[in-house]
C-alpha cells in the first residue's frame, strides 16, 4: 500500500480541504462584515462631518450636486460591473468553442462615444454652475482672516463697524459666525500647506503659505459644526481640528462686545493673581493676552516669532469664552457640560455658548495635563534637543516644566480670561 | 605574481586599514574619520585588484616590436596652459581674486588635460587608437565644459549690453537677437546647404559680434542712472528713501518688474493727493488694514496721479541706544510709480504694535492715512 492510499493520510487531507474551506468562509464572512458595516455607516445621523447633511447655503450647492452626479455616477457603475460581470460568467473558459470574432461596429462605437460624451456633458454644466456659485464673493457681508499653521488654526476679525467690529478680535480653534450671513473666509498658512473643511457648511479649501485663498460660509441656523484640516501638514495633522459655531445676530453681537471688552487683571492676593505673574514669566514668551501689562506697566507683547517656527502661538484673549484648546484637540467643557452644548437646540446654543466656560464646567484634566507636559498630549517637534532643523524653534508647544503649584495658579488665572 | 602597481595599492590598503583602526580605538570608532579612513583602503583594495588583473596595462611588454617602428604622437600644449594656470594663480594671489580664481580653473582644466593626454600616449604603440583613446576618456568632461564655457561668454557679454542699454533699446535688442538666432536656427534645420561649415563660420560670426559689442559695452559702461544710483548708493536699505525722490535716476519703470499680484490683501490707491484703500472681500473702502503677524502679506499700491508716487509704511520707532532717548523710524516704501502703475509691498511683522496707531500707511504728498492692525 502506498503511502497516499492509507487511512491516516487520506484523514488529513479531509483536515486540510475541510481547513481551506473554513477559511475561505472566514474570509468572505469578514467581507461581507465589512461591506456591511460601511454601508450601514451611511446611515449615521449624529455625524458631525457628514457631508450630506448641508447647514448653509455653500454646502447645500455642494449637496445639490451630489444628489446630480452620485445617482448618474451609480447608474453607471452598477452597469458596468453587471456587464463586467455577465461578460466574466458567460466566457470563462469551459472547454467550448471560441465565440465568433469581429472587428469593429460603428453603430457600437458611436453609441459608445456620444452616451459617455452625453452623460460628462450634464454632469460639467451641473459642476460648473457649482463652481461659479461657490466662487462668488460679490454680496459678501462679513470678512474673517484664517491662518493654519502647525497644528491649529486662528482666526482674526478685521475692523468692520457694520458688524459691530470696531477693535480687530483674534481668536483660535473655534470660528465664531453670525446666521444667515455670507462671511468670507480669507485663508492663508504660516508655514505649510493646510486644508480648511467644515463639511456641514462648505467644501475644502488650501490655506497656502504666501496666497490668500477664499472660502465663503453661510449658515442657516444656530449650531456647532465640526471640521478637520484634510491637508497631511506634518506630525499632528490629525489633530488640527477646528470647530464653527454659528450664533443668531444678537448672540453674535454679544460675543463681539464680549472679545472687545478691556482686559481686567484679577484682584491682588488671589492664586489667578499669582497665576499671572507666573503666565507674565512663562507663557508669555509665546502666548498673547491682549491688555496684559508687565510689572513696570508696560505692555506684555509676546514673541513666538523668535520661539516658534511657523512665528505665531494662539493668542489667549478670552479664552475661556472658547469650548476648545490646543488647536480643537481637546475640549475647555468637561463631557456633560460638552454634551450640553453640542445637543443645544437652535434657540439655546447661543446663550450655553456665550456662557463660556465656568470652574465647575472646566474639563480640568485635559488642561493640567496639558500644562504638564504638552508634546505628550499632542505630538508635535518639541523636543529641545532636536531642533535643528527649525533653526532651534519650536513647533508645538514644549514641555515648560511647571510645577503643580504653578499649574494651579495658571489654571485659576485662565479661569479668570473670559 | 604582484605587478609593481598593484603593491602601491596594497600598501596603502594596508596602511589604511592600520590607521582606522589605531584611529578607531584611540580616537572615536563612529566618527567621520574612521569611515573616510575605512574608504581609503577599501578604495586602495580595489584599485589595487584592477591593476592586478590588467597587469598594471603594460601594453608595451605585448607590443614591442610595434613599438620599435611606431612613429611619436604630436607634442602636447597642455602643460602650456598648465604654467599658465600657475602664474594666473599666483598673480591672483597677488592682485585680484578674479585672476586666483580664473587661475584655479585654467589649472586644473589644463592638469586634466594633460594628465589625459600623457595616458592616451602610452595606451598603445598605434597613434590613432591614442587619439581615440584620448577622445573617448576625455569628451564626457570636455564637451560640457566647452558649453559651459560658451553659456557663461554669452551670458557676461549679453548682459555687459544690457547693462549699458536703456530699458526701451534692452527690449528691442533682445527681440532682434532673439529673432536673429530663431532665423538661423529655422535655416540650419531646413536647408542642408547651410549645415556643416557655413554653420560653423555663422555661429563664430554670432559669437566675435556678441563678444565685440559686449567687450565696447563693458567699456562704455551701465547706463546713466544705474551708475548713479550705484554712486548715490540706492541700493543699500539704510539709505532708502522713503519721502519726496530727491535723485533724478531712478527706475521710472518700476511697474514692469515682476509683481507679486495674485495675493494681495489689500489696495491701497493715491486719487487727486488722497489715499484710500480697499481690503479683498469688503466691498466699501477701508480706512484700516487688518494682516496676521509673523506671516507675509502683500499690499498692492496702485497710483491714479499724474505725479509719481510711492507707498510708505510707518512701523513706529526702534531705540538705537540703550538708554532709548535715541530712536529712529521704521519702515520701508515702494519705488516711486508713475501715473496708473502699481507696485507691491510685502509686509512680515511679527508683533503686534503696543500702540494701536503705531503702525501705518502713507503716501508722501498725498493726504490721508490708513491703518495697519496687526492682532
Amino acid at each position: 500500500m502506498s503511502h497516499s492510499d492509507s487511512p491516516h493520510s487520506s484523514e488529513k487531507a479531509m483536515d486540510i480541504v475541510n481547513n481551506v474551506k473554513s477559511s475561505s468562509h472566514r474570509i468572505r464572512n469578514s467581507i461581507a462584515s465589512i461591506f456591511g458595516i460601511v454601508l450601514l455607516a451611511g446611515c449615521a445621523t449624529n455625524a458631525p462631518q457628514d457631508t450630506w447633511q448641508p447647514k448653509g447655503d455653500n454646502a447645500q450647492i455642494i449637496n445639490n450636486l451630489q444628489w446630480i452626479i452620485f445617482p448618474m455616477a451609480g447608474v453607471v457603475g452598477v452597469l458596468v460591473f453587471a456587464f463586467a460581470a455577465y461578460t466574466f460568467w458567460k466566457f470563462t473558459d469551459r472547454g467550448q468553442p471560441i465565440p465568433s470574432q469581429s472587428h469593429g461596429k460603428p453603430i457600437v462605437e458611436i453609441i459608445l462615444t456620444i452616451i459617455p460624451a452625453l452623460i460628462l456633458t450634464v454632469v460639467g454644466v451641473f459642476t460648473f454652475r457649482g463652481i461659479f456659485e461657490l466662487a462668488n464673493t460679490e454680496d459678501t457681508e462679513m470678512v474673517i482672516n484664517v491662518t493654519g499653521q502647525q497644528w491649529w488654526w486662528e482666526y482674526d476679525y478685521p475692523v468692520q463697524t457694520d458688524q459691530g467690529i470696531t477693535k480687530p478680535i483674534i481668536s483660535s480653534g473655534q470660528l465664531v459666525i453670525p446666521v444667515g450671513t455670507k462671511v468670507l473666509l480669507r485663508e492663508t498658512s504660516r508655514d505649510v500647506i493646510h486644508s480648511y473643511w467644515i463639511p456641514a457648511l462648505n467644501g475644502k479649501k488650501d490655506a497656502v503659505p504666501g496666497r490668500i485663498n477664499l472660502l465663503r460660509l453661510q449658515a442657516d441656523k444656530p449650531g456647532l459644526f465640526a471640521g478637520q484640516c484634510t491637508e497631511f501638514c506634518g506630525l499632528s495633522h490629525a489633530n488640527m481640528r477646528m470647530e464653527a459655531i454659528a450664533l443668531s445676530k444678537e448672540d453674535f453681537a454679544k460675543w463681539v462686545a464680549g472679545q472687545q471688552k478691556a482686559y481686567t487683571s484679577p484682584a491682588a492676593g488671589t492664586p489667578a493673581k499669582e497665576g499671572e505673574a507666573v503666565f507674565l514669566n512663562q507663557c508669555i514668551r509665546c502666548h498673547q493676552v491682549n491688555g496684559l501689562k508687565k510689572a513696570d506697566g508696560t505692555p506684555a507683547i509676546a514673541a513666538p516669532d523668535e520661539n516658534v517656527y511657523s512665528g505665531a502661538a494662539p493668542n489667549l484673549s478670552f479664552l475661556m469664552s472658547r469650548n476648545t484648546f490646543a488647536g480643537a484637540k481637546f475640549d475647555l467643557l468637561n463631557k456633560s457640560c460638552r454634551e450640553d452644548v453640542w445637543g443645544a437646540s437652535p434657540e439655546t446654543i447661543g446663550a450655553k455658548y456665550l456662557a463660556g466656560v465656568s470652574q465647575s464646567c472646566l474639563n480640568e484634566t485635559d488642561l493640567r495635563a496639558w500644562l504638564r507636559n504638552a508634546p505628550a498630549m499632542k505630538p508635535m517637534y518639541a523636543d529641545p534637543t532636536k531642533l535643528e532643523k527649525s533653526g532651534g524653534k519650536y513647533r508645538g508647544m514644549p514641555n515648560l516644566g511647571l510645577t503643580e503649584t504653578d499649574i494651579d495658579k495658571l489654571v485659576a488665572y485662565l479661569l479668570t480670561l473670559k | 605574481m604582484i605587478t609593481p602597481g598593484s603593491k602601491y595599492f596594497f600598501g596603502l590598503t594596508g596602511l589604511s586599514l592600520i590607521a582606522a583602526i589605531l584611529y578607531m580605538v584611540l580616537v572615536n570608532p563612529s566618527d567621520l574619520g574612521a569611515v573616510a579612513l575605512i574608504g581609503l583602503a577599501a578604495s586602495g583594495a580595489l584599485i589595487g585588484a584592477m591593476a592586478l588583473f590588467t597587469r598594471d596595462g603594460d601594453v608595451y611588454a605585448d607590443e614591442e616590436a610595434v613599438a620599435a617602428n611606431a612613429v611619436a604622437g604630436p607634442p602636447s600644449f597642455w602643460p602650456i596652459v598648465f604654467a599658465l594656470g600657475a602664474a594666473m594663480v599666483l598673480t591672483g594671489l597677488a592682485t585680484v581674486s578674479v585672476v586666483f580664481i580664473l587661475g584655479i580653473a585654467v589649472l586644473i582644466g589644463g592638469g586634466v588635460e594633460w594628465a589625459i593626454h600623457n595616458w592616451a600616449d602610452g595606451a598603445s604603440s598605434d597613434h590613432e587608437f591614442n587619439k581615440f583613446a584620448r577622445a573617448r576618456a576625455i569628451s564626457a568632461i570636455e564637451y560640457p565644459g566647452l558649453a559651459a564655457v560658451v553659456l557663461g561668454v554669452i551670458a557676461f557679454f549679453f548682459s555687459r549690453v544690457f547693462l549699458a542699454l536703456s530699458k526701451e533699446s534692452g527690449t528691442i535688442f533682445f527681440i532682434v537677437a532673439a529673432s536673429a538666432i530663431f532665423l538661423v536656427g529655422i535655416l540650419i534645420a531646413f536647408k542642408p546647404f547651410m549645415k556643416g561649415a557655413a554653420t560653423v563660420i555663422v555661429a563664430v560670426v554670432a559669437v566675435v559680434t556678441l563678444v565685440g559689442v559686449g567687450t565696447f559695452a563693458a567699456l562704455s559702461g551701465e547706463r546713466k542712472e544705474l551708475a548713479v544710483a550705484a554712486e548715490e548708493d540706492h541700493y543699500d536699505a539704510s539709505h532708502r528713501e522713503c519721502g519726496k525722490e530727491e535723485s533724478k535716476h531712478y527706475d521710472h519703470h518700476a511697474n514692469n518688474s515682476v509683481s507679486l499680484r495674485s495675493a494681495v490683501t489689500a489696495t491701497i490707491f493715491v486719487k487727486d493727493g488722497k489715499v484710500y484703500a480697499q481690503s479683498m472681500g469688503i466691498s466699501k473702502n477701508v480706512d484700516t488694514i487688518t494682516i496676521p503677524r509673523s506671516n507675509s502679506t502683500s499690499v498692492l499700491f496702485r497710483n491714479l496721479d499724474e505725479e509719481e508716487r510711492r507707498l510708505v509704511v510707518n512701523l513706529g520707532t526702534a531705540k538705537v541706544n540703550d538708554t532709548g532717548d535715541v530712536k529712529e523710524l521704521l519702515g520701508t516704501c515702494t519705488q516711486l510709480t508713475g501715473k496708473n502703475q502699481e507696485q507691491v509691498m510685502t509686509l512680515t511683522i511679527p508683533k503686534p504694535a503696543t500702540d494701536p496707531e503705531q503702525y501705518s500707511f502713507t503716501v508722501p504728498g498725498a493726504t490721508g492715512k490708513i491703518k495697519l492692525v496687526v492682532p
